[in-house]
């Protein structure tokens, strides 16, 4: 990292989270059919994060919101610009945040119960203590009576909220969700949104949630930021004004909530195209619709 | 299923093996074989007796035990920590050195035998390192794989809480691996047993394989059977059992198509506890001491027998030693 001297190790701020001019640049390397080159993931990225809020990230696939999230996760570095928790710099991986998959990554040779309990045996929680923040826990996502079953005996809805009560047992004050309930049915991703924003009201965490569906990102966020690709710039911060607490029952049909839903549709529609072409580029609006996982 | 069908689809299964037991039983007894060069299975349960009676079998299994079970924890210490090393740091050097492991895997210690007696001398030594060199393989090549291709994901989900090197090794990446690494062992322990009965045959004063040769040796054609039916039912039977603690020790996943149970009922599966895991250790632990000791015994009578009788003569009360000699 050439240029992270620039960077302060530490900044004044009361915002949980301040991402600062977060640029991420990946080499591509010569092949056969194209020549080397450079790709943008993210161009300049700033961005801050109230304590407690709820912020969802969306965009089409390429945008780079991943790029970011692991990044924010301590598990990417950014070729310039810094992200701070608290005013710190963040330098890798710790237990401040906790984090939640698409794809659970649950380890199946642990019952649930041992599963919720890997971030407290890593933070070298005394056994007897565990048990009783495990059974809090895994009561808090509505699975109590499994505690002592094995993942493949669970269903996908299931096992996502095992992921959810895995990253909060160990108590970050952050939780960073990369498209949690993407590989779930309609129907239980619902039933999911709702208890996600439960425990949220519950726990009093700072979420970052990132999401390719606008509907989810309307329902969940306090503010939604709409990411653009091709460079993944950050187009626009939009104020979700929804009352709470919301459910999807009444909240997806209320006026205002299409009202947001278009406008965030505009936003990612009229994305400007000036930008270099990446070859792969798709039109925004076939690689996301308003209408995606419900 | 019922369970009535389970035991029908139990004894549907068993029954070409009842047929077959039938059928060496009659064929000579009616005289469509020859008696002398194929006994009927009661002849040969009843040499079985004998020998467990006179105790000489269960001498014999003990030392072969002893060699099997000792080139397997040597071939278990030299693969598994290579394995690991390879599959998870240095994956380049793994690749760059595939092509050598792989014909150095398919180097056969018998046709290599002069050169495995120059290293390793003759005697248990060389017994020992024939069986390690065989089994060494599979499971370096299974621990390997199963290193490399554990869950991205789940390496992402823990490296997202800061673990460390060691607690990546312990927690995630072994407990992830051990099913597949176990497949090795399971493959590396049926080689262990075919070798070393060949092994024992080639050269040996005791074991299963020098009992069935020295047997043939003396034209004592009903031992011959005898030796043969127990090392075939040990194999069954050890193969089972790997394939048994397979199933409770991995039963968290979800059922491989290797795993075929009578019917789709899923039968009870017991995981083994501490209680077992000691069970288990002790009588590795009565093998290995045990089995030295008769293996040492042995050879020394064979030391101070090599001029005259031998010191194996006075098991069977028969002449023998016809080129089994030692390595």
């Amino acid at each position: 990292m050439a240029r992270d001297a620039d960077v302060p190790q530490q900044i004044q701020t009361d915002a949980k989270i301040v991402v600062k001019g977060i640029t991420s640049v990946f080499h591509l390397k010569k092949t056969r059919t194209t020549p080397a080159g450079e790709f943008i993931a993210l161009n300049d990225i700033n961005l801050e994060v109230r304590k407690g809020e709820f912020l969802v990230l969306v965009g089409p696939s390429g945008c780079g919101k991943s790029t970011l999230l692991d990044i924010l996760a301590g598990l990417a570095h950014p070729t310039s610009g810094g992200v701070y928790i608290d005013g710190k710099k963040v330098t890798g991986p710790a237990l401040d945040r906790g984090i939640v998959l698409q794809g659970y990554a649950l380890f199946p040779w642990r019952t649930v119960r041992q599963n919720v309990e890997f971030g407290l045996e890593i933070k070298k929680v005394p056994k007897q203590e565990r048990a009783a923040i495990s059974d809090n826990f895994i009561h808090l996502v509505g699975l109590d009576g499994f505690a002592d079953r094995f993942p493949h005996e669970l269903s996908g809805g299931m096992k996502q909220r095992v992921a959810i009560a895995r990253a909060l047992a160990y108590d970050p004050e952050v939780l960073l969700m990369d498209e949690p309930f993407a590989a779930v049915d309609a129907q239980t991703r619902e039933s999911l949104q709702d208890e996600l924003l439960r425990i949220w009201e519950a726990t009093g965490k700072t979420i970052l949630f990132v999401t390719h569906s606008i509907e989810e990102a309307v329902f969940l966020g306090d503010r939604v930021a709409v990411l653009t690709p091709n460079p993944g710039t950050l187009r626009e911060i939009v104020k979700i004004d929804l009352p709470r607490p919301r459910h999807n029952s009444d909240t997806r049909s209320s006026a205002e909530f299409g009202w947001i839903r278009r406008k965030i549709w505009e936003l990612l529609q009229n994305a400007p195209s000036d930008a270099r072409p990446h070859p792969n580029a798709v039109p925004v609006a076939d690689a996301i619709s308003p209408t995606a996982a419900l | 299923m019922s369970q009535a069908g389970y035991m029908n689809n139990y004894l549907l299964r068993s029954s070409g093996v009842l047929l077959f037991l039938t059928l060496w039983e009659t064929a000579p007894r009616l005289a469509w074989l020859d008696p002398y060069f194929v006994p009927p299975l009661s002849v040969v349960v009843a040499e079985i007796g004998l020998l467990l009676g006179t105790g000489d079998l269960p001498i014999h299994l003990l030392v072969s035990s002893w060699r099997g079970v000792t080139g397997l924890f040597l071939a278990l210490l030299i693969a598994l920590p290579l394995g690991v090393i390879l599959g998870r740091w240095l994956t380049g050097l793994a690749d760059a050195l595939d092509p050598l492991l792989r014909v150095l895997s398919q180097v056969n210690p018998f046709a290599l035998l002069p050169l495995f007696l120059l290293f390793f001398g003759i005697g248990e030594t060389a017994k020992v390192a024939v069986v390690t060199w065989v089994t060494l393989w599979p499971i370096l090549f299974y621990t390997i794989t199963a290193t490399r291709t554990v869950d991205p994901l789940q390496i992402k989900s823990a490296a997202a809480l800061g673990v460390t090197r060691s607690q990546m090794l312990c927690k995630v990446i072994l407990p992830a691996a051990v099913p597949t690494i176990f497949i090795g062992i399971r493959i590396g322990a049926s080689l262990t047993f075919f070798i070393l009965i060949a092994a024992e045959m080639l050269g040996a004063g005791s074991g299963l394989g020098w009992l069935v040769h020295n047997s043939a040796m003396n034209y004592l054609i009903p031992r011959i059977y005898a030796g043969a039916t127990f090392i075939i039912l040990l194999g069954f039977l050890l193969n089972r059992f790997l394939l048994y603690l397979e199933k409770s020790l991995f039963a968290w996943q979800e059922y491989p198509a290797s795993w075929t149970t009578a019917g789709e009922i899923r039968p009870y599966v017991w995981r083994p506890g501490k209680g077992a895991a000691i069970a288990g250790a002790a009588t590795l632990s009565v093998i290995l001491i045990l089995g030295a000791c008769e293996v040492r015994k042995l050879n020394q009578e064979a030391m101070a027998g090599a001029g005259g009788s031998s010191g194996h003569a006075k098991h069977f009360g028969t002449p023998v030693e016809s080129g089994s000699g030692g390595f």
